[in-house]
């Protein structure tokens, strides 16, 4: 018993210290700083698919009523002044590259 | 000199700094129950060192300022040893080696090392606690979360194995 409280009196007497007392609590304060930093892009990163979410079932509970908007928009548009815009324009294209292969035709 | 208390106080109120302060208060207090609780191991006691401090921080808010923060810091130091040694355990016997996975650095009194090294770990935590930091049975109960007359026993099964 004498030569086991002999040891621990002994154990007692020694004191252990940290390395880079400094350092070690940089180290603690960054890795604290770290997790703060990934909850709170985690926590960003739900509120973004949340409202990702609730923007696309929104708009996939409409998407028939925008789809049919959409077709007759668009035969409306074929039928009317697109088609006329369309014609236009490409003539005036032609017209123009004729002109220009013809130089003496505009400059003389 | 402000008390951990205060220093505590501080940090929640934003002040990250302070926790720097108490880091570097209670990092050879810390280190050096590592290094007994382990046996001399250093690597394994840094370890436990820094998953102490990063679980008071993430727990801070639950300490109760009318206990001592040693105490507590105490408590979360000895659990973040069992966790860890659960850890090394587990990977131990998935892993079937003749070399241990860190090298003990027996830089202390290696006769202490010697002498708890026969301790289950928790006979191992309570006997230094009692022995070394001559904390009252009471306080261990608090600090390893068991029944008084669990630590008492416990303490009695410890001497007799290292008689």
């Amino acid at each position: 018993m004498n030569q086991l409280e002999a040891v621990i009196e002994k154990e007692k007497g020694i004191s252990y210290s940290q390395r880079d007392k400094d350092l070690f609590s940089s180290h603690i304060l960054i890795l604290i700083h770290q997790e703060q930093e990934s909850k709170k892009f985690i926590r960003k990163l739900c509120l973004i698919l949340f409202l990702a979410v609730g923007t696309l079932s929104l708009l996939f509970s409409q998407i028939s009523e925008i789809a049919n908007d959409f077709t007759v928009g668009l035969s409306d548009a074929i039928t009317g002044d697109i088609l006329t815009t369309v014609v236009f324009s490409y003539g005036l294209l032609f017209a123009l590259l004729a002109l220009l292969k013809k130089p003496d035709f505009i400059f003389s | 000199m402000e008390t951990d208390e205060e220093l505590v106080k501080r940090t929640l109120s934003g002040e990250t700094d302070c926790y720097g302060v108490l880091v570097q208060r209670h990092a050879d207090y810390l280190f050096g129950l590592g290094m007994r609780l382990t046996a001399g191991n250093r690597e394994f006691a840094e370890d436990i060192s820094q998953q102490s401090f990063l679980r008071v921080y993430k727990y801070l808010k639950s300490f109760n300022p009318k206990k001592k923060f040693k105490q507590w810091l105490t408590g979360i130091a000895v659990n973040c040893y069992k966790d860890l040694s659960n850890k090394e355990s587990q990977y131990l016997s998935l892993e079937v080696i003749d070399e241990p996975s860190y090298t003990p650095d027996l830089g202390g009194n290696t006769g202490f090392f010697e002498l708890i090294k026969p301790l289950a770990e928790d006979e191992r935590t309570i006997f230094t606690l009692r022995y070394v930091y001559e904390y009252q049975i009471d306080e261990i109960a608090e600090v390893v979360g068991l029944k008084s007359g669990t630590v008492k026993s416990k303490i009695s099964r410890a001497l007799e194995k290292l008689r």
